[in-house]
């Protein structure tokens, strides 16, 4: 059963500290708390005050199991752990404890036109962001034309993206993404750009790459968006799975969540 | 049969992965690439700022320390004596200062994508080898406006410049890491850069250094560095037990700012 599986999570964990950093964040403070932490800890050693950093968990506990092929949804609040989630997938950044086995290429799209430079040109911008995202050279030269034509630039090809519209923009930065032929698609809110008719384009690429096989998770703020595109969806809040499962009951969850969040408190209880 | 990624919490040390590094290769020609090209792109004199800064350097210090203060440079033109040591000087200023910035400068990639950190200050280094070679390149002209023949000695400088490289890579990227920890060191980075050039033999010679105190010269990472490439390259005495010391720090700089870069690399992304 879990052989055939994807992607593995196991009891992750990510743990923000909160206190720490702005406390360290000059060299001297720095020093001045090294020099005064035998004092501090002998003064909380008597008065028995427990002073450790105030401290957040993004993400707790989180067991998921992901066939290959499964397209699911991501879904929560905001500050429910969706973005760290992926960024812990995508190695961003590493989790606090836990364990995850990824079985296949992941290709990260955690904001569209991640590394364009503005200066650069169309063509190098699609080189230097390939290559970034992780695409092998010879990949990257066979699908050169195919991301040319997707992304309906080609007269455009030698300009500076800063001179770009941002539909231009987004569409360069979406045809390089979807043509990474990475096993596992990891996307974080990225299909709310473009017209209808580039968006219908992307739905359409999406869905091929889904049904050829690739293992897509979506996060996204748009229930349209989830309903399309997922069959099984997780609901996350204030870090932990709330729900996973089919798409419209996740969905229905979702809603019934932001009707409450949005209701004054005093309900509760 | 697939290859298993597999993501857990940090161990307290890890080696840096040298095999994925080699992997990201072309990543790390990119990023170096992308940095040229964008330096240059709107600037007038495009590629001819690598020369200038040393250039300008080199005149002013030929001004005030040659002809002003008369500083001794043994039987050589006072020009030609600083260049060669101001080439590799600002080779090695410049990779200290641009790992930091090109830290902060990625600060976006880094939050939003996985690739070894290591290729930032790599590609850092890669792009100050390329100013160090135009600089070389005039080097080549002054010493023949001069009349300085290099002898096979000269050969020697690809060793030195080898183990100056490794020194800077380990310090710049070490110094890169405190300043993304502690903020101060964004500012400190430049202001010890200013200060180590006058405690170098660059614009004066070795000896003067070894004679008001021995040991500054050999716990300078750099001071032994600085003079035997001047001197292979204009064919005076070097110091070898020097180059001891400076291979000595090397190893110690290189491993200690690299493992140390490398472990706080992995918490960029949460405090960039």
């Amino acid at each position: 059963m879990a052989d055939d599986s994807i992607i593995i999570i196991k009891n992750l964990g990510k743990q923000y500290e909160l206190d720490r950093q702005p406390q360290y964040d000059s060299f001297r403070s720095a020093l001045a708390g090294a020099l005064t932490a035998p004092w501090r800890r002998l003064r909380n050693k008597l008065t028995l005050s427990s002073a450790k950093p105030r401290s957040l968990w993004a993400l707790q506990a989180i067991n998921l199991t992901i066939r290959p092929g499964e397209t699911i949804g991501l879904i929560g609040p905001n500050g429910a752990g969706k973005s760290t989630l992926l960024k812990i997938l995508c190695r961003v950044t590493t989790p606090t404890t836990g364990e995850i086995v990824l079985h296949g290429r992941v290709a990260a799209l955690l904001e569209l036109g991640i590394g364009f430079h503005p200066d650069l040109t169309g063509r190098e911008n699609i080189f230097l962001n390939a290559a970034l995202l992780g695409m092998p050279r010879t990949l990257r030269q066979a699908r050169y034309d195919s991301i040319v034509n997707f992304s309906g630039i080609a007269d455009f090809l030698d300009i500076p993206v800063k001179k770009y519209s941002t539909g231009m923009y987004v569409r360069l930065a979406f045809a390089i993404a979807t043509h990474l032929d990475a096993e596992i698609l990891l996307m974080d809110e990225i299909l709310a750009v473009g017209d209808t008719a580039y968006q219908q384009q992307c739905w359409q690429r999406l869905t091929a790459s889904a049904q050829a096989g690739c293992t897509i998770l979506l996060v996204s703020h748009n229930p349209e968006v989830i309903r399309r595109l997922c069959t099984r969806t997780i609901v996350l809040t204030q870090g932990r799975v709330l729900f996973d499962g089919p798409t419209p009951d996740a969905l229905d969850l979702y809603h019934k969540i932001l009707r409450d969040s949005q209701q004054p408190t005093g309900t509760q209880n | 049969m697939r290859s298993a990624i597999v993501i857990r919490p940090p161990h307290r040390w890890t080696v840096p992965d040298l095999r994925e590094l080699w992997q990201y290769r072309e990543l790390g020609f990119f990023l170096m690439w992308r940095d040229l090209k964008v330096r240059y792109r709107h600037t007038v004199l495009g590629a001819l700022w690598a020369i200038i800064q040393p250039l300008v350097q080199m005149l002013i210090f030929t001004l005030v320390l040659g002809r002003v203060i008369r500083t001794p440079s043994p039987q050589i033109p006072y020009a030609v004596f600083v260049y060669t040591a101001l080439v590799p000087w600002t080779f090695w200023a410049n990779t200290l200062n641009a790992c930091n910035y090109a830290v902060m400068n990625n600060a976006g990639l880094i939050r939003k994508v996985y690739f070894p950190r290591l290729l930032i200050p790599l590609s850092a280094l890669a792009t100050g080898l390329i100013d160090l070679m135009c600089a070389g390149l005039v080097l080549a002209g002054l010493l023949w406006y001069f009349k300085i023949a290099l002898t096979l000695r000269a050969l020697l400088v690809v060793p030195l410049i080898l183990i100056l490289m490794l020194t800077a890579l380990g310090l710049g990227a070490g110094l890169a890491a405190l300043a993304v920890r502690f903020r101060d060191f964004r500012f400190i980075i430049p202001f010890i850069v200013q200060i180590w050039l006058f405690i170098t033999p660059v614009i004066y010679p070795a000896q003067l250094l070894k004679s008001a105190w021995r040991p500054a010269y050999y716990l300078n990472p750099v001071a032994p560095l600085m003079d035997n490439i001047r001197a292979v390259l204009l064919n005076l005495p070097g110091d070898w037990r020097g180059l001891y010391a400076a291979v000595g720090w090397m190893v110690l700089i290189l491993l200690s700012g690299i493992f140390y870069y490398n472990n706080q690399a992995r918490r960029f992304a949460d405090r960039l």
